[in-house]
């Protein structure tokens, strides 16, 4: 047959589609749409059907027949490479990004039931790193691309246009679009503080058209099980063991036990026999160690007393054989529940959306409840035909009870919100140290501890955490932005919004006398306090978008206008109220006179100043050029520095356009990206920084009159200002590959980024002879490099039948390292706790928070062995044995290393979406590789003298016996010295790596057909199982271990481990 | 924000807000119990007064102090130098703030401020001085960006420390409008404790005539021995005519700092209400000092050392259970034993009699004894003792850097140099007989609590009798009070009297001591901080012999 002419026009729901792919079937012939979607094609063959594929369309195939116009509408399909996101101060297509930007559906952040949004992200999105815990309502560590610097690496949040740096007052179920952008050419228009990513979040807006109202309801109900204790010694194991150790210490003496030699151990609670004998009586009053046959509790009960009011206390301690589950005791089954109600709609004149939600989560951990409820609305009106204003708002108010932990500044100026609960001495440590011959009460029904002696001074958790009942964390925030957008023209639109947080928090706490400890608190305490802080931001753009036949042109620019939050706060506290009843207790009601204390505070914010700039230019749908430019101006810096300038450039070419690609019709879109930019950042630097500040009052004065009860209020110099800081920037560079192949069924998104910082902020560690009081200026002293790779790939298409599956694969490779710190201070070191050195240093050439210390390459295994090896401090049988570094024969501070870090080289997660009919089934595989963990809590379980007498864990029964010398594990003994528990070294750091099923989801969609006869539009049902199973090696509770600074994290002291949980749900729409 | 800037605090009221600052910083709040002017750790563990106490593994970072085992990578020593330099910074800011005085001002305020300010100076410099020996000397005209981080630790700073004192002497008045600040006299007495420190044993012995013949405290109290040895160590009874200088203490002031933050760590263990604090068991006294305090017939001390034979050393609790029977002690042994250390079946205070092991933390660790002379009175807790932090230890209690009974002793060593023998005698016997009159412990009954008895020596036969008499003296005297290990050191004595000391206290407490060894050459000066060295340079800071 004869070859002939086709022509048409290829169109989409919102006009032409240029670039679609037209190929005619079963051969190579095919070309593309031009930027009018018009496409000419020479067709030949009997019945020649096209096929008609786009970016963003459904592939379609439509029959020809006779006809030389075929004009062909396509049906949107949401891919990944479709959406619209949003970037910057406006909304893009995918199609135009240049730069490295990722997406992530609601729909799948959803299943996770996470109290706050940011830790839904994990995994979700390359280059994006999140460490989070099983705290409900707590913050996590969230890293886009590494840590660009030492503090204040938190992303920023830009909610509907309003930047902020805490998103914990979202509802999930409010949340439309959640873009991640992640280099200079893409975040950079957020100028100074997009240093660490932009995450930007957008929340449900109703439909601009004439409709009825639509209601949603989305519920989920589950629970979290709280999982099993970490193995610890059994009371019968915990005294066998304590008669080890004295025979161990006697070996390591070169004698043998006697009849005299187990004298004195454990208070005398076993007896002093050749072996232990458990007692029955843990204390009775003074007397302890005793037989029940000792013991007339009838006549013990009248002398009890536990109220060190009427006279001195008088506690009867019975033993616990069995052994108390002090995990068990301290945590729970924790149920949660979320609901939420969406009211939108909208006539052609406005649309609103309206929410109602709430999520009540109770922590694993006993007297530990999240609650939030918020309000959301967001409207918008036509004022005149150009004139649109509109507002986006949301009232939250959150309930935080029996928090473990600091969880950061939650005023939103804060760059650093960390969860310190990690690496605190917590409830979470207590009951892996309270001896489990202890039991919870005590004879009379009053709390028992370690007041009997022999135990050291492990505090009773279950009693800590009864105390926290009523302490209590309450939160308001008022977030959102009212805006007014006029058209100029129908390509010029002019905006002006301002938004910002008006926060306020309130406090109290009880903290109760007590008497069931060897070291207890005997005073009570009642402190309240309260806060608040008003974050703003006033933004005026101007943006022109319009088309000249092949030509597309995009600009912006914008004015805009900050504080990153200023406030006040106060506090107080009182002692010893006549009553401590709490509905009794208030500061009024504790003893007058000066153990009444008020404190108050009083913090500025960063003021910033801002003109930006952003061009795109696009030719053809083939060449995309964007250029943005911002010069931010911010009051943390000395007038002379205070302004920088921050360019980005990036191009993409879509080779899928191109003629020569028109003959692989495989590639259904193919896009090179290339992109370069400068960012600033001042996250990390304080307010005040440029000046010289003296501080001081009562906690530095003195009772220079000698009065034994006042002081004069005492000042040193508190910081050391300099005015020279000038921001720190990072370059960043990316070259990336959006593809679309097979009919769109295989997307690829593939990045290689670097990220090079440099005048890094940092408060570099005063030399002694300065005075180290005062806080050191922040200098610019460092650099910093982040090099990565981040791939996303998905694969979608149908089993058989109606099984449909969609599959993505999303891979992180991160390298973080630390270029250089000014060589007058060479490192920094940090964390770690009950060690006589730091485990962690920072020091160029390694990345952040690397762990450091000696390396043991074994035990020694006999004295002989030790007289041979290289001199070492306390070096005995059973002890560490490190490794001279240096050869010069003896073990000392030169020869640390380092030990790993704490920085995950890989992450990433696949997802598997299986559809049947109504069915779907969802699940999510994360992995973090490559990461280590500083396991402290060893020092605690590990080591008989680290508060001898307290509770040992499993380990020790493989500990180092002259009999038993294949053994990572030292001998347990009491020496305390360089040899055994005193040093960082490598016998803490462990294996981080992970693998965890984070859910397993299956939902059930009932038929709209079926539906619409009780009128409703959407009905789903769906059960999940979270954290189903983890995969590691790492012998603590959870291997997700953060920390209170980026500088030292992954040391795990007392985490609060994310556990396996269950939930269903229901959510249908009318 | 509550921050100042340097030109709100150049009025009169601003530089004593800066004074008092400097002041502040003698305790070494917010850096570490070691790390006080009141040396616990330094003078007194290391000495051989206590051992570390507690447990093994608890603070573990200080036991490296009595086993001689400190590395220059220890945060504790680090933490010393910090905090004194911190003092020093202080102390500078003041003198270079005073330089721009506001109007309000006058001369004779400018002379007080700066003498007490330089007075804080030497102190600080005398501490670093004799705990590491070799460091900078930085003083009001370098700071920050002018050089301060390249002087080096080449010059011996004796003459320094000199030269603020001779500034103090001068320019301090004799009487000052707050007790606690440094009087004329104060610096005098510590100028001669320097020059004793350097063996300049004839221009000490002339300043410590002048003290004892003239000086008063700053509120006008003429030096003397206070009648009873334990007022020294009540709160009720600070500032006494005794106090030459004193760290203030305050308790319930906002702020726990200002109550003996160094000192929270050494009171009896799980003492639950029957006992101070309950907190944490260490500090605690050495066998070694205990049996010092047995006496001959003449109720003189056992100068021969034959105090630690098995015949003389005293009776303990040592592996006996609180509920098993035990009887103290009944020889003859010096009063101020039970006022100087806390043992079981005495009185404790006006608490109870000390229990034993019930109050001690691991026995096996930190023997039988528990400290006492800077614990608070039951009648005193929750008054002159701080309820607002974690523990009751935090107290009002002062501790004198520098007390009357110091300054004799060392007044008598100048003697024993270069003066009269008899002189020394008769200050050895003023302290001698003011622990003989003054009141002993008494068991509830009123009966003493133990056989005490001292008698006064009636000669001296040689200079050497008259040295080792007057050094024993001051152990018995000055025990626990953070003065034994840099007396030691200073007399040359150090590695025999230590070595001496672990071999009988390793023998009872093996855990404790293993593998200590006090070697000449290195152990009388801690090492500079390998934190420091790294900071600022090996060129500049060179490190001390021997690590």
């Amino acid at each position: 047959a004869q070859d002939r002419r086709l022509t048409g026009k290829i169109t989409g729901a919102d006009g032409p589609v240029p670039g679609a792919n037209v190929v005619l079937k079963g051969t190579q012939t095919g070309t593309a749409t031009d930027a009018e979607g018009n496409y000419t094609l020479n067709i030949r063959g009997a019945n020649p059907v096209l096929v008609i594929s786009a970016i963003g369309f459904k592939t379609q195939e439509i029959t020809v027949g006779n006809r030389t116009t075929a004009n062909v509408t396509l049906e949107d399909d949401a891919t990944a490479l479709s959406e619209v996101v949003v970037t910057g101060y406006s909304t893009e297509n995918r199609r135009d990004v240049t730069g490295a930007v990722s997406t992530v559906k609601p729909a799948q952040l959803k299943v996770v039931p996470s109290a706050n949004v940011e830790q839904q992200l994990q995994g979700r999105v390359a280059g994006v790193t999140v460490i989070t815990n099983g705290q409900p309502g707590t913050s996590s560590q969230v890293r886009v691309r590494g840590f660009g610097s030492f503090n204040g690496n938190q992303p920023l949040y830009v909610v509907d246009g309003v930047p902020t740096q805490n998103i914990a007052f979202l509802s999930p179920d409010d949340i439309e679009s959640t873009t991640v952008l992640k280099d200079a050419a893409s975040a950079s228009i957020y100028g100074a503080r997009a240093a660490s990513g932009v995450i930007v979040l957008t929340t449900k807006k109703g439909q601009r058209r004439a409709q009825k109202l639509s209601v949603s309801y989305d519920g989920l109900f589950g629970a979290t099980d709280p999982g099993k204790s970490l193995p610890i010694l059994n009371p019968q194991e915990q005294a066998d063991w304590s008669w080890q150790a004295r025979k161990n210490d006697l070996f390591q003496a070169g004698k043998t036990p006697d009849a005299s030699s187990f004298a004195g151990i454990a208070g005398g609670q076993y007896g002093s026999g050749l072996t232990p004998v458990l007692p029955d009586y843990l204390l009775v009053g003074s007397r302890s160690g005793l037989a029940a046959s000792a013991v007339d509790l009838t006549a013990e009960a009248a002398k009890y007393n536990i109220n060190s009011a009427n006279g001195a206390i008088y506690n009867v301690i019975p033993s616990n054989k069995a052994g108390t589950d002090w995990y068990g005791a301290i945590t729970r089954v924790a149920p949660m529940m979320r609901h939420s109600i969406g009211f939108s709609g909208g006539t052609e004149s406005s649309r609103f959306y309206v929410s109602l939600a709430m999520q009540k989560q109770a922590g694993i951990i006993t007297n530990n409840d999240f609650s939030r409820y918020t309000l959301r609305t967001n409207t918008e009106f036509d004022i005149t035909k150009k004139l649109r204003f509109g507002e986006n708002f949301q009232l939250a108010y959150i309930s935080n009870k029996g928090v473990l932990g600091g969880v950061g500044n939650q005023l939103g100026n804060s760059t650093n919100n960390n969860s310190s609960s990690s690496s605190d001495e917590n409830e979470v440590l207590s009951a892996f140290r309270m001896p489990p011959i202890i039991p919870i009460y005590n004879s009379f029904g009053g709390y028992a501890g370690t007041a009997a002696p022999g135990f050291n001074n492990p505090r009773n958790p279950v009693a800590d955490r009864q105390a926290n009942a009523n302490n209590g964390n309450f939160n308001i925030f008022g977030f959102g932005n009212a805006y007014l957008e006029y058209d100029v023209i129908p390509s010029l639109t002019l905006r002006s919004s301002i938004g910002g947080t008006y926060f306020s928090n309130y406090f109290n706490s009880y903290g109760r006398v007590q008497y069931e400890n060897s070291e207890n608190n005997t005073t009570y305490t009642y402190s309240e306090g309260s806060g608040y802080g008003l974050a703003w931001t006033f933004t005026n753009t101007a943006a022109f978008k319009q088309k000249f036949g092949r030509h597309d042109v995009f600009a912006l620019g914008g004015i805009e206008a900050l504080n990153t939050g200023a406030g006040r706060n106060i506090n107080g506290s009182g002692q010893n109220p006549f009553s401590t009843d709490p509905n009794y207790v208030t500061i009024g009601t504790t003893t007058p006179g000066a153990t009444r204390q008020v404190n108050s505070g009083y913090g500025l914010g960063n003021k910033f100043y801002s003109l930006f700039a952003q061009a795109r230019y696009t030719y053809n749908d083939k060449y995309i050029l964007t250029g943005v430019i911002r010069r931010d101006g911010s009051s943390q810096f000395a007038a002379a520095n205070r302004y920088g300038v921050f360019p980005a450039v990036s191009a993409a070419w879509r080779l899928s356009s191109e003629e020569f690609m028109k003959n692989l019709p495989w590639v259904s879109d193919l896009k090179v990206r290339g992109g370069y930019g400068i960012m600033g950042n001042s996250n990390g630097l304080s307010a005040t920084n440029q000046y010289n500040l003296y501080g001081g009052g009562a906690g530095q004065g003195y009772d220079i009159a000698g009065t034994n009860g006042s002081i004069n209020s005492g000042f040193n110099r508190s910081q050391i200002g300099n005015p020279a800081a000038k921001w720190e920037s990072s370059i960043t560079s990316n070259i990336g590959i959006d593809g679309a192949f097979f009919n769109n069924k295989l997307e690829v998104v593939l990045d290689f980024w670097q990220k090079d910082t440099k005048d890094l902020l940092y408060q570099l560690s005063l030399p002694g002879v300065v005075g180290v009081r005062s806080a050191a200026p922040f200098k610019n002293v460092a650099s910093m490099s982040n090099k990565g790779i981040d791939l996303l790939i998905t694969n979608r298409g149908t089993l058989s039948g109606d099984l449909t599956y969609e599959v993505t694969g999303i891979a992180s490779f991160l390298n973080n390292k630390i270029t250089a710190i000014d060589p007058s201070v060479p490192y920094f070191t940090g964390g770690g706790t009950r060690l006589s050195t730091a485990a962690v240093r920072n020091q160029p050439g390694y990345s952040m928070s690397s762990f450091y210390g000696y390396n043991v390459i074994g035990l020694f295994n006999s004295k002989e062995e030790v007289a041979a090896a290289p001199t070492q401090d306390g070096a005995g049988p059973g002890r560490f044995r490190y490794q001279d570094l240096n050869g010069d024969g003896k073990i000392d501070a030169d020869d640390r290393t380092f030990l790993g870090n704490p920085i995950p080289k890989f992450t990433g997660s696949i997802t598997l979406t299986l559809k049947y009919k109504g069915f779907d089934l969802n699940t999510n595989l994360y992995a973090s590789l490559g990461n280590k963990i500083f396991n402290n809590q060893r020092w605690f379980t590990d080591f008989y003298p680290s508060f001898t007498g307290a509770a040992m864990g499993g380990r020790v029964k493989d500990s180092w016996l002259p009999t038993h010398t294949n053994t990572t594990v030292p001998i347990f003994e009491s020496a305390s010295n360089f040899s055994t528990n005193t040093q960082a070294n490598s016998y803490y750091v462990e294996n981080g790596s992970y693998g965890r099923m984070q859910y397993l989801n299956l939902g059930y969609t009932f038929p709209a057909a079926m539906l619409s006869k009780v009128n409703l539009s959407r009905l789903r049902i769906s059960a999940s199982a979270t954290n189903l199973f983890t995969i590691t090696k790492y012998s603590g509770l959870d291997p997700g271990v953060g920390g209170s600074a980026d500088t030292n994290f992954g040391i795990d002291v007392g985490n609060y481990p994310v556990q396996r949980g269950y939930n269903v749900g229901l959510s249908f729409g009318f | 924000t509550g921050q100042l800037s340097g030109a709100q605090l150049t009025s009169k009221a601003g530089l004593d807000g800066l004074l008092i600052g400097a002041y502040a910083q003698l305790n070494a709040r917010g850096f570490s119990q070691s790390a006080s002017s009141f040396n616990w750790v330094r003078g007194s563990v290391s000495g051989g007064d206590a051992n570390k106490g507690s447990n093994s593994g608890d603070f573990n970072a200080l036991t490296p102090f009595q086993t001689f085992g400190i590395q220059p990578t220890s945060g504790e020593v680090n933490a010393k130098w910090n905090a004194m330099y911190e003092g020093i910074s202080r102390c500078n800011s003041t003198l270079r703030s005073l330089a721009s005085a506001g109007s309000d001002v006058t001369a004779a305020d400018k002379a007080r401020i700066s003498g007490e300010a330089r007075f804080l100076r030497a102190h600080y410099y005398f501490e670093l001085k004799r705990a590491f020996n070799m460091v900078p000397y930085v003083d009001e005209t370098k700071d920050y960006g002018t050089g301060i981080e390249a002087v080096p630790n080449s010059a011996d700073i004796w003459s320094n420390i000199e030269a603020d004192l001779t500034y103090a002497q001068t320019n301090l008045p004799v009487s000052q409008g707050a007790v606690g600040r440094a009087n004329k006299w104060a610096a005098t007495a510590y100028m001669a404790k320097v020059l004793l420190y350097q063996k300049k044993y004839a221009a000490a012995k002339a300043l410590f005539d002048q003290v004892i013949a003239s000086g008063v405290t700053s509120d006008g109290k003429k030096y003397a021995l206070v009648a009873n040895f334990q007022d020294n160590f009540n709160a009720a009874k600070d500032n006494s005519s005794e106090s030459v200088f004193a760290i203030q203490a305050a308790a319930n002031t906002g702020n726990s700092d200002n109550a003996n933050p160094d000192l929270v760590l050494n009171f009896p263990y799980n003492t639950g209400s029957n006992g101070p604090a309950g907190c944490c068991g260490f500090f605690a006294p050495s066998f070694e000092l205990a049996n010092s305090f047995r006496v001959d017939a003449n109720g003189l001390p056992l100068l021969d050392g034959s105090y630690n034979s098995a015949a003389n050393q005293l009776k303990t609790d040592q592996g006996i259970a609180s509920s098993a029977p035990f009887t103290p002690d009944a020889g003859p042994v010096d009063p101020r034993l039970d006022w100087s250390l806390g043992r079981r079946g005495i009185p404790y205070l006006d608490w109870q009699a000390h229990p034993g092991l019930d109050w001690i933390r691991d026995q096996t660790f930190a023997g039988p004894y528990s400290p006492i002379k800077f614990v608070f009175y039951k009648s005193q807790d929750k008054s002159l003792t701080d309820g607002s932090s974690w523990t009751d230890g935090y107290s009002a209690i002062n501790y004198n850097i520098i007390r009357y009974a110091d300054v004799l002793l060392m007044a008598a060593e100048c003697e024993v140099e270069v003066g009269s023998l008899t002189t020394a005698l008769s200050y050895v016997n003023q302290i001698r007989t003011r622990a003989k009159t003054g009141a002993y412990v008494k068991t509830a009954a009123g009966a003493p609590a133990a056989n005490y008895q001292i008698g006064t020596y009636t000669s001296f036969a040689s200079k050497e009798a008259a040295r080792t008499a007057v050094q024993f003296e001051r152990k018995l005297e000055l025990s626990g009070e953070g003065h034994r290990f840099y007396d030691l050191v200073r007399w040359g004595t150090a590695a025999t009297v230590l070595n001496n000391f672990i071999a009988y206290e390793s023998k009872l407490l093996p855990v404790g001591y293993t593998g200590a060894k006090f070697t000449t050459g290195k152990d009388e000066y801690l090492p500079i901080p390998q934190t420091q060295i790294d900071s600022q340079g090996k060129s500049v800071l060179t490190q001390n012999p021997g690590y």
